[in-house]
């Protein structure tokens, strides 16, 4: 999926995202590379947890040892890797640095790093909410933030789909974000 | 639930995802013409330092986080240039809910195409696809490119 792009010139469509001078640019092969292993671990995730996701084990004990939930657990510490240090200090982003973008093309222009950390936000808030549910021992409860955070990757992944502009701005309509200055 | 019913399970949330991912690759950064209605935006209302195009004015709503923004912020600055009374004013919404809601805006970037008057004539949500923008431009100005006239006929 990565190796596609580099044959391709830069459309104009992504004009725009070119770094700015002075700016830390990404390639932007990178933030879909580690999309594409996370829509995989995710999954996996879900088929580890489909067998009981209806009747999950009555202890708390026995939820938490579950395979499924262990890998979410997982899954969830890599976003927050993402979210906190940014997607270029990621493993998904070294190790695309380390091992993939050495043998593509140079990409045709970098991109602000900005957009990819908050998506990976979004998927650490998306997996906690599956690890909380499930430890609660709520029906379903990791299938299906795993199923949502799972479409969310694999589009980012696949389509190059940008998931945080559509969700942005819906926490900025229910007033959760961007309230902290008087609008005009 | 078995192994078999397990996989038939996964297949079906990737062929979900893929036909989510198709439908939005088809409907993303489409141009919306709007008839119905004579809403005008007075853009130096919203922003106040900005100022409408005499002809159009292409007004774009974005966030910060938004990578697909910063691409229509290319595109639609260098259409600006191209033509004479044409502005393009791209607001920050991040920290301005009123104009999310107001505008009813569900993605970023939301495109508005306003003609001299004010009067909104086209939504474009996502990035738009240079081409189909070009040509709605050309038409709410009033002269009629060789590629909206391919498409009419």
């Amino acid at each position: 999926m990565t190796a596609r792009e580099h044959t391709t010139p830069v459309p104009a469509s992504k004009a725009g995202l070119i770094a700015r001078p002075g700016q830390v640019g990404i390639d932007p092969r990178g933030p879909r590379f580690g999309a594409g292993i996370t829509s995989v671990l995710l999954l996996v995730t879900i088929g580890l947890s489909l067998g009981t996701a209806a009747t999950p084990p009555p202890n708390i004990a026995g939820r938490a040892a579950q395979p499924g939930f262990i890998l979410l657990a997982i899954i969830a510490v890599l976003f927050a890797w993402g979210a906190f240090a940014g997607v270029q200090k990621h493993p998904y982003g070294r190790l695309f640095a380390a091992v993939v973008r050495p043998r593509l093309a140079a990409p045709t222009h970098l991109e602000d790093p900005t957009p990819p950390t908050f998506s990976q936000g979004v998927g650490l808030v998306v997996s906690i909410v599956g690890v909380v549910l499930h430890l609660v021992g709520v029906p379903f409860g990791l299938v299906i933030p795993a199923a949502l955070a799972f479409v969310a990757a694999f589009l980012n992944s696949i389509f190059d789909y940008c998931f945080g502009c559509q969700i942005y701005l819906l926490l900025v309509r229910a007033r959760i974000l961007g309230t902290a200055s008087t609008s005009a | 639930m078995n192994a078999l019913a397990v996989s038939v399970a996964l297949l079906g949330l990737v062929a979900c995802a893929t036909a989510l991912g198709l439908l939005w690759r088809a409907r993303t950064g489409r141009v919306r013409t709007i008839t119905s209605g004579d809403a005008t935006v007075d853009v130096s209302a919203i922003v106040p330092d900005a100022v409408a195009g005499s002809n159009a004015t292409l007004l774009q709503f974005s966030t910060e986080v938004c990578a697909p923004c910063r691409a229509t912020h290319a595109i639609l600055g260098a259409l600006a240039e191209r033509h004479n009374g044409v502005a393009h004013v791209d607001v920050d919404i991040t920290r301005r809910a009123d104009l999310a809601s107001r505008f009813r805006l569900l993605q970023s970037p939301t495109t508005l195409i306003l003609d001299g008057h004010g009067v909104v004539r086209a939504r474009i949500g996502g990035a738009p696809r240079p081409a189909e923008i070009a040509e709605e431009l050309g038409r709410i100005l009033g002269r009629t490119t060789v590629a909206a006239r391919s498409a009419a006929a």
